[in-house]
């Protein structure tokens, strides 16, 4: 009998110590996980391991982590030195000289070499690979090796945002002779890069592990282990950073931001970012007439589209560039007025009883809110006497219409431009030897044009804010709102914001 | 048994031969008759107009259609599917690396669905003539009016936000990698010994099957209920109450063995729908299958992925039926005599 106590007593302590302990351990782990770990909740997926390869600007802040760029931003969108310590842009913006680090190595060991610069900006730009990258560095005609550390960027013409171009999208080095050694597919199954972390573990449309690069030239980042769950709707990455699956996740609802905002571990963020919401016009048709162009911008209350889709943040805009960029014109404004808007359409015979007719296009999905906002100006635009009559299109049948020229007058769309630059707003947006353009009239596009030359940069930042008043003037752009990033994480998780939107697990630390 | 496969299997495969042409033609048509541009897509942003139009001759989107469609036909026949327009590898490639996942989440779904549609068809018969006929009957049709991705959705606020008890995206733990072999996520962790593998998996399907079966579930509890009915006014049902034999053993030895013939086909018929079933479920649960890879391809408007994910389906689905067709001959022994 005492036997059976003692023994009954003996078990019931080591079920207690077991229980303790798992729980001890378990608490443990999930210090251990919370101040070690990241799990990021991501819309997107990479399109390959190869960051060459595709343009894809919700992939940047993944592949920022794996590869490094030549240069580097900072959060207010500043060209900062990264793997070029130095560049300069010749006066005739034919090249420009590089001095590159000599401290880098990539993830195999190699170190980061000259070559590697030549190989992925001129050798893979000339060669067979099929890479976004030889549109954007389509200029390039050499580059000099000078030394293991120096190199000179040749142009066949005036490359003035080249300095630019080597921070943006798929301006990534990649180890010349670890590519050449293994070819584009086995890298694509291991790459190699030399950012502050490394592929670990890869499934497509699923799950990213990245572990950190102890021996990164820029300095260990706080967290060990990166995990991005590839979660592509909406719902799921509420649901997924309500229930803390992920510690982070971004492109949520504007209501779902607000609400979960009020949520005791969590915090909500609605951030302006360099991207531009726009009206795409046509310069023929119903919007034939200035009055009428200029008439369906002076209708639309932009402060109204912002404090009902965007809970008040996105800022209204004036002209097709984010507000804090270089071809920003502050001091000016396009007002909304509706009276001035009937008036002008009075000019030209129009009003409430006899209203212009234009179509009207949007997407359904592609950013957040698109067809609400639609809707909204289709009603602003009936009170002052134009009637459009709206359809909705899939982002990818854009540039089939517009080839076609069946682009209605007015097409609902967003740009992003994690540059900053005018050039790759309007430079890119009211361009006739570009597809985006459904503004057809040379009086903008010889103006816009005529800037790509231009390579004193005062000179070309000048010239695009006068086009981008002159293009407003005429109405051959209506911009709407600067475009806003929504992001909820866990409230001890902090990050540093970039205007660009970029959110780079590498400033992330707990606490 | 084999004298009466191999006859049906070879029919099978002949008009599968001819299904999957006419909906390879379905599908090249249909696709190249929407209004994207894949020479555009498959450009970066800064690409201009000039060199659209040189990838458009590239591809051969200035070509007949019927002469695109034969150029099309020929690779297929030499095994070629073409690259994707986004992704820039090989379309088989990537459909094979996806398609295990789907097929291992339809398969258990259907699992879930057939004891599920079973059991309650059972209980729906059971009840018939009674007061809980009415309610039962309601809780089924209930059932039915709601889709699959709505469950999902359900499951997800309910198993995964408010209690917690199970995850809702992907496949497996952040800590765990997916083991190489056969693709079959269940498979591999069992052939590598890998419990912890295997349990992570399973647990990480049970939202999404559950949304699949459950959907799918009613159809096959109301044919079985049907088709038990049927099988009562037999008259060997008859004699075997003469016989003095209990319900439950005429139920589940007599009745239910003739009854869930119908059952089967229409199992097969539903798995069909079940597959194509698995696209949203697959988006909501950030599951990367066919139906993921498929949803990217739409919208990124690539049409080699979408022709080569459409064709999957279709093979999927005529296998499986003719996997029913020959369970279905097993199972009834006077289709065998005739054949």
């Amino acid at each position: 009998m005492t036997f059976e106590l003692e023994r009954r007593a003996l078990l019931r302590m080591l079920g207690l110590t077991v229980a303790g302990g798992a729980t001890l351990t378990d608490c443990l782990k999930a210090f251990a996980q919370e101040t070690d770990a990241v799990a990021i909740g991501w819309p997107v997926d990479v399109p390959a391991w190869d960051p060459n390869q595709r343009f894809s600007p919700e992939a940047q802040s993944i592949f920022k982590l794996v590869f490094d760029s030549p240069l580097n931003q900072d959060p207010k969108l500043d060209l900062v030195p990264n793997l070029i310590t130095k560049w300069e842009l010749a006066k005739d913006g034919l090249s420009l000289a590089v001095d590159l680090r000599g401290d880098v190595k990539f993830h195999n060991g190699d170190p980061m070499t000259a070559d590697d610069f030549r190989y992925t900006f001129f050798e893979r730009i000339q060669g067979p690979d099929k890479i976004d990258t030889k549109n954007s560095w389509r200029k390039i005609s050499d580059i000099e090796v000078v030394s293991p550390t120096k190199a000179v960027m040749k142009f066949s013409s005036p490359a003035p945002t080249a300095p630019q171009w080597l921070a943006f999208l798929g301006s990534y080095v990649v180890p010349k002779k670890y590519m050449q050694q293994v070819g584009v597919e086995a890298f694509q199954q291991k790459p190699v890069g030399s950012g502050p972390y490394k592929l670990v573990d890869y499934q497509l449309n699923a799950r990213i592990v990245l572990e950190r690069n102890d021996d990164y030239w820029g300095g260990k980042p706080p967290i060990k282990r990166v995990t991005f769950e590839v979660i592509k709707d909406p719902s799921a990455r509420v649901a997924a950073i309500q229930s803390g699956q992920v510690d982070l996740t971004t492109n949520v609802p504007v209501r779902e931001v607000t609400r979960l905002q009020h949520e005791p571990n969590l915090a909500g963020e609605i951030n302006p970012i360099t991207r531009v919401i726009l009206l795409q016009c046509r310069d023929d048709q119903g919007f034939a007439d200035d009055n009428v162009r200029l008439a369906a911008h002076h209708a639309i209350n932009k402060e109204a589209l912002s404090k009902a889709f965007y809970a008040g943040a996105a800022v209204p805009l004036s002209v097709p560039v984010s507000p804090d960029t270089p071809g920003f014109p502050s001091d000016y404004k396009f007002a909304y007025d509706p009276a001035l808007a009937k008036s002008l359409l009075a000019k030209s015979g129009f009003g409430p009883d006899k209203p212009a007719t234009i179509g009207f296009a949007t997407t359904n999905g592609q950013f957040p809110s698109d067809f609400d906002i639609a809707r909204a100006i289709q009603q602003m635009w009936k009170e002052v006497g134009i009637n459009a009559d709206l359809q909705t299109i899939e982002y990818s049948k854009y540039f089939e219409l517009n080839r076609g020229d069946k682009l209605p007058e007015a097409t609902l769309y967003s740009w992003d431009n994690g540059t900053g630059d005018p050039e790759i707003f309007t430079g890119y947006l009211l361009n006739p030897k570009l597809p985006f353009s459904a503004w057809k009239g040379m009086d903008v596009g010889a103006k816009v044009l005529d800037l790509f030359n231009i390579t004193d940069y005062q000179t070309r930042i000048d010239g695009y804010k006068d086009i981008n008043k002159y293009a407003v003037e005429h109405g051959a752009t209506i911009p709407l709102l600067q475009s806003v990033q929504t992001l909820v994480r866990k409230k001890s998780l902090s990050y540093e914001k970039f205007g660009n939107g970029w959110v780079l697990a590498n400033t992330m630390k707990w606490g | 048994m084999m004298s009466s496969l191999l006859p049906l299997i070879g029919r099978r495969l002949l008009v599968s031969v001819l299904i999957l042409l006419v909906v390879s033609l379905l599908l090249f048509v249909v696709l190249h008759a929407l209004p994207v541009d894949p020479a555009a897509m498959s450009l970066p942003p800064n690409a201009t107009i000039a060199e659209i139009e040189a990838k458009r001759k590239e591809m051969g989107l200035d070509l007949p259609l019927p002469q695109q469609y034969l150029i099309w036909l020929q690779q297929v026949l030499h095994g070629n599917f073409g690259d994707s327009i986004h992704y820039r590898r090989s379309v088989v490639g990537l459909v094979t690396n996806t398609l295990p996942a789907t097929i291992e989440l339809a398969v258990l779904s259907i699992a879930i669905a057939a004891v599920l549609g079973v059991v309650g068809g059972l209980v729906l018969f059971h009840v018939r003539g009674t007061r809980e006929e009415p309610v039962i009957d309601f809780g089924s049709i209930l059932l039915l009016s709601i889709p699959e991705f709505l469950w999902g959705l359900f499951f997800i606020l309910i198993f995964g936000v408010a209690l917690q008890w199970l995850p809702f995206t992907g496949r497996l733990d952040p800590d765990l990698r997916l083991p190489h072999g056969t693709g079959f996520l269940l498979v591999d962790a069992l052939l590598a010994g890998r419990l912890d593998i295997f349990w992570s998996a399973l647990r990480h399907m049970i939202l999404p099957c559950f949304a699949l079966g459950i959907a799918f579930s009613p159809t096959i509890m109301r044919v079985l209920r049907s088709s038990l009915i049927d099988v009562y006014h037999e008259d060997y049902i008859h004699m075997a109450r003469l016989r003095g034999l209990s319900e439950r053993r005429i139920l589940l030895r007599h009745a239910l063995k003739n009854a869930f013939l119908p059952t089967l086909s229409l199992m097969g018929v539903q798995f069909g729908f079940l597959f194509g079933g698995t696209l949203l479920v697959e988006v909501i649960f950030s599951y990367p299958g066919l139906g993921n890879l498929m949803v990217d391809a739409v919208r990124n408007a690539d049409l080699p992925i979408i022709q080569l994910v459409g064709l999957a389906y279709c093979v999927v689905v005529l296998i499986i039926n003719t996997v029913v067709d020959s369970l279905y001959l097993l199972l009834n022994p006077k289709l065998r005599l005739r054949s």
